[in-house]
């Protein structure tokens, strides 16, 4: 890379911005690793046939597991597909749209045939 | 843009360095969308049907859900995307072998999880004789879990040839796109596995 004389500011630029980035990508999965850890304890709690030290019902566990998915969704939109960059209106605009339709369906079809 | 004064030099970002690099990043987010769209519907079947299979073979999934075959499933695909977004910082820095080398590793992984869901779906089938024509919330189940498999199959089949192709052509403003558009592809199936897990699995688990 070095070899190349006229790409020496780019490569700056590009060296700093990477490193910023790099530490937000890691941040990202370490977060995702966590809350998959955490919806898989809950689970794996409220299955426990012993459950004498059950920490949380379904009614709770239900919800909560579901924010769960939808947060470690977002970071990973946001960071590993690059939607904090610059320049995102239109697929930002896109994937909202095919989200809140995938949304709708699913809140009609549960709401609809009862749960 | 101002790179392109340069001829063999390439842009910062090379994957929106050009009009057509711009468009096609712009069209595959609209891809995405409707992806969610046929995700979420398959998911709402799924949802729907759920509970709902008046048949007596209807099988309980929480008697042969295996939580911790899933749980391997999930940490190799999000070690995977973590993987390929690793392939797009080195594709930044225009280091070709960390393009490789993460590429690489991403479709390996890609092809274990695939070799995981294999083994589960040929458990369910002949060990729990829960097959795919067997009640409406077997389809349903199926055809979600299975839809998403094929993402990541072909997946796996894409980011391959896009390597093989990086071989020929190297890293131009004409293959950091589409480089850059896999691992997106890449990172959305991993997103769509994240629900799958939760509303498959772990809610099966407990209904």
């Amino acid at each position: 890379m070095a070899s190349h004389s006229n790409e020496s500011h780019a490569v700056d630029y590009k060296k700093a911005k990477s490193k910023h980035s790099a530490k937000l990508h890691y941040l990202t999965f370490s977060l995702s690793m966590i809350l998959t850890v955490i919806s898989f304890y809950i689970v794996g709690n409220i299955i426990d046939p012993a459950r004498e030290y059950a920490i949380t019902s379904w009614t709770f566990g239900l919800p909560f597991i579901t924010l769960l998915a939808i947060v470690q969704a977002l970071f990973q939109l946001i960071f590993w597909m690059h939607m904090n960059e610059k320049g995102h209106l239109f697929p930002a605009m896109g994937i909202a749209l095919g989200g809140f339709i995938a949304f709708t369906a699913v809140i009609a079809t549960v709401y609809w045939l009862g749960w | 843009m101002s790179a392109h004064s340069h001829p063999g030099v390439l842009p910062p970002h090379p994957e929106s360095a050009t009009l057509e690099g711009r468009n096609k990043l712009m069209g595959f987010w609209l891809f995405l969308g409707g992806e969610s769209v046929l995700f979420g519907c398959l998911f709402a079947t799924f949802l729907g049907l759920r509970g709902h299979s008046d048949d007596l073979l209807a099988k309980n999934p929480a008697e042969f859900f295996d939580l911790t075959t899933v749980a391997w499933s999930t940490v190799i695909l999000l070690v995977s995307s973590l993987t390929s977004v690793l392939a797009i910082l080195g594709m930044h820095k225009r280091n070709t072998k960390q393009i490789y080398l993460w590429f690489t590793v991403t479709v390996l992984l890609g092809l274990s999880f695939l070799g995981l869901e294999i083994m589960e779906f040929s458990n369910y089938t002949n060990h729990d004789s829960f097959h795919f024509t067997q009640t409406a919330y077997a389809s349903s189940f199926y055809t979600l879990v299975g839809f998403h498999g094929a993402h990541v199959l072909f997946g796996t089949l894409w980011i391959s040839l896009l390597l093989l192709q990086l071989t020929r052509k190297g890293l131009t403003v004409v293959t950091a796109p589409k480089l850059y558009v896999a691992a997106l592809y890449w990172h959305f199936v991993d997103l769509v596995w994240v629900f799958i897990f939760t509303v498959v699995y772990l809610m099966g688990k407990v209904a």
